[in-house]
């Protein structure tokens, strides 16, 4: 179950794994510090603010826009079945920020355009991964807008 | 404070080294730098080694060379920050002469990149970043400092052209250093044609992985002064860190770990960035050079592409930047780089620099990068 | 148990007579809006449809050939239209045709094969499109003892309730991962309108294989049938669910 997350996973244990139960359902989680509240994504267990460690998941919109991109042609191991692809940083409205690929809806990437997170899942796959794709504003999992 | 300096210093070549392992390239580097020095082997009371462990079969790199110099059984230990490992272990030096514990020490950068196979060197580069949240989507180095660029290039206007200006003028002065990896000019034309790695740069605009060892010789102050004006002195260190997450930086046009970094050095040096004569910067890409300019204060944020297109780079320039060829033109063997990097100042501090002398040098700095700016560390050096 | 289907969307196939029209009506008592189809039987069809309104829920009698993979996709389109929302399907339509192989006809066996199992993958494939983008669906398949076991004469029959199990174990691993559930139910003799009219030496035959002495009801089959089509059943998936009294153990 941990190690559900990405195409290639390199990180099987972590206090925030369950993140990636909510992505199978659909669900796109950032993390609030049950102390004080503050925010994070990616999720984090221990609080930068106060150092409490413990914390909820706080559900996020997955709208945002993009910061800045790249299409990786040099791929590495575990990815070469996939070059080119194009990764993007995304600044999401309730804040912190992502790192994804950029989906099918969107034919070419611009810095500051609007975008939508979708989360999903590796289909074909025998075993459950999920990840996420960056696209048009109104795409859902299961359909373009 | 007292002051450290630099009593030796020595180089190996740089490139595809399967003739030797790694202790063997160290080696070369010492031996170099204890000749410079003119110093006894027995002189060193401790070493500091740079070298980024899981490049090489052998566990524990420190112990091999440490043995093989035959400086046992004198104290070593390992200082590994990524591609800055070199001047983390110039800085730990600087810091054990300055506690008084140890009075000359060894700093020796060495790596080996190829006793690893394809595969497994690919499997690597998709882990340099943040390994939870971001190589999970197979992000490459490249692709890093390539989405620095774009952004760069968005907020400032700066070109495809003028990144690879950068490459034109390492590769130029690499063509004059025996040490260096690539020993030939490029071409603008070629350098645009050459094949995409992560948009938008190109192989041109990438370092290459190389095997190789540099070493300097610090002292403290009252044995540096025996060495009367060869010696060059250490007198700023700096060094920050930030996020190893790009996720969690404030932008992606700068890294505000050699802004702080810089601004430590600098202070501690009595300088500014004026000052600087000379410059050893992270160029293991070429954007990563151009917002160096910046980082260092060279010119101000956004106008690093003209600083390089206007040629305020080259000798006879505001500095003179890179001019042993850079990352770029020598190869990265990265444990070694940061202490390849002070080599080459300390050389043009000295007035030995040969056809690649910056004129009257007074004061030079080292700019060394571990990964994607998870951490600098800048070391100034003058003479007197 | 209460099953809670409260506004469901369900397809059962075959819904108007036996076993089907039993699941259907079971399925409305629980709640949902349940759309059955038929090929013959008009009047047997509406009156199960109105039944379920007569429960305060919706209903619709499609006619439809389930060996058309074109009138089982505009039967969802209209299931989905009709009451918003789709969730549970239910193959239960089938036909036997029997004969020993030496003279069993190429019209016997495609016959066969195409209503049981290309009808099942008909109405399996438009439900699983659908259940995949809401990450929610139950999906039921009766088969037959029948499809576990040989049974003299019924080669055509058993090969296509044969596959319909190992259809359903395919495609449980397939769903899974979409919060799909994929089951399969066996039943072995169930007192129907098909089965009056076998011979009574067979029924016999039957009778004596169970360890309960009585044969299934198709109420017996339609309460397992709303087990596996509710949420109290979420973690079986990919399992066979014999109902046979002990016919075959």
């Amino acid at each position: 179950m941990p190690s559900w997350f990405g195409k290639v996973n390199f990180v099987p244990y972590s206090k925030v794994s369950d993140f990636a139960v909510h992505l199978k359902d659909g669900r796109l989680m950032g993390s609030v510090c049950t102390e004080c509240g503050d925010f994070s994504f990616p999720p984090r267990a221990d609080c930068s603010e106060c150092m409490n460690g413990s914390f909820e998941f706080k559900e996020i919109s997955g709208r945002g826009t993009i910061y800045t991109h790249s299409t990786v042609a040099a791929a590495p191991t575990g990815f070469d079945d996939i070059a080119p692809y194009t990764v993007a940083v995304v600044d999401l409205e309730e804040g912190g920020r992502l790192l994804a690929w950029i989906g099918d809806t969107i034919d070419e990437v611009e810095i500051g355009m609007p975008v939508q997170v979708v989360p999903r899942i590796f289909e074909e796959l025998e075993d459950i991964r999920v990840y996420y794709t960056i696209e048009l504003p109104g795409t859902t999992w299961g359909k373009a807008p | 404070m007292s002051r450290v300096g630099v009593i030796g210093i020595g180089h190996g070549r740089f490139g595809r080294r399967s003739d030797a392992t790694v202790q063997e390239l160290a080696f070369e580097a010492f031996r170099a730098a204890i000749e410079d020095a003119g110093i006894d082997r027995e002189a060193i009371d401790a070493s500091v080694i740079g070298a980024v462990p899981e490049y090489h079969k052998q566990r524990s790199v420190a112990g091999v060379v440490q043995e093989y110099l035959d400086l046992n059984p004198k104290p070593t230990w390992l200082t590994e920050v990524a591609c800055a490992s070199g001047s983390a272990a110039i800085r730990t030096a600087w810091m054990a002469i300055q506690s008084g514990l140890h009075k000359v020490v060894a700093v020796i950068g060495c790596q080996k990149m190829t006793e690893l196979s394809t595969a497994e060197i690919l499997a690597l580069m998709g882990r340099v970043g943040e390994v939870q949240w971001e190589s999970v989507f197979g992000t490459t180095f490249p692709s890093y400092y390539a989405m620095f660029a774009n952004r760069h290039m968005y907020e400032f206007g700066t070109t495809r052209e003028q990144l690879l200006e950068v490459a034109i003028k390492n590769h130029h002065y690499g063509a004059m250093n025996p040490n260096a990896l690539f020993r030939k000019e490029i071409t603008m034309e070629k350098a645009l044609a050459s094949d995409p790695v992560a948009s938008p740069l190109c192989v041109y605009d990438c370092c290459a992985n190389a095997d190789g060892a540099a070493c300097i010789i610090l002292a403290d102050e009252e044995r540096a002064a025996e060495h009367g004006d060869r010696v060059v002195w250490l007198d700023g260190v700096g060094c920050a860190t930030a996020s190893m997450s790009v996720l969690r930086r404030p932008n992606l046009v700068g890294l505000p770990s050699a802004q702080e970094a810089a601004r430590q050095a600098y202070e501690m040096a009595g300088v500014g960035a004026a000052d600087v004569d000379v410059a050893d910067v992270h160029d293991c890409f070429t954007i990563a050079e151009i917002m160096a300019y910046e980082d260092l204060g060279f010119c101000a944020k956004g106008e690093g592409g003209s600083f390089i297109e206007e040629k305020r780079s080259y000798i006879g320039g505001d500095v003179a930047v890179n001019v042993d060829g850079g990352l770029k033109a020598k190869g990265h063997p990265i444990g070694a780089t940061g202490v390849s990097m002070a080599y080459e100042i300390v050389t043009q501090l000295r007035g030995d620099a040969g056809e690649r002398q910056v004129p009257d040098a007074g004061v030079g700095l080292t700019h060394n990068v571990g990964g994607i700016g998870q951490y600098t560390f800048v070391n100034l050096f003058r003479r007197d | 148990m209460d099953f809670d289907l409260e506004g469901k969307g369900a397809i059962v196939t075959g819904g108007s007579l036996g076993i089907g029209r039993a699941i259907a009506l079971e399925l409305a008592r629980e709640g949902a809006n349940v759309a059955v189809n038929y090929r013959r039987h008009d009047d047997e069809a509406k009156a199960v449809a109105a039944e379920i309104e007569e429960m305060g829920r919706k209903a619709l009698a499609v006619k439809a050939d389930v060996s058309s993979y074109a009138d089982a996709e505009a039967m969802v389109a209209k299931v989905r239209e009709t009451f918003g929302r789709y969730d549970i399907l239910v193959c239960n339509a089938g036909i036997t045709w029997d004969g020993v192989i030496w003279k069993m006809t190429e019209e016997q066996w495609d016959a066969v094969i195409n209503v049981n199992l290309k009808g099942y993958f008909n109405y399996n494939k438009t439900a699983a499109l659908h259940f995949k983008d809401q990450k929610y669906g139950k999906i039921v398949n009766i088969s037959s003892i029948n499809g576990m076991r040989g049974k003299f004469a019924q080669a055509n029959y058993a090969a296509s309730k044969g596959g319909e199990i190992a259809m359903t174990k395919s495609l449980a691993k397939e769903l899974g991962k979409f919060n799909i559930n994929v089951n399969a139910v066996a039943p072995g003799m169930v007192l129907t309108e098909m089965m009056e009219k076998i011979a009574p030496e067979f029924k016999d035959a039957a009778l004596a294989e169970t360890v309960v002495g009585r044969f299934a009801t198709p109420e017996d089959v339609a309460h397992l049938v709303c087990f596996l089509c509710s949420d109290r059943s979420r973690h079986i998936t990919g399992e066979v669910i014999k109902i046979d009294g002990g016919q075959y153990i």
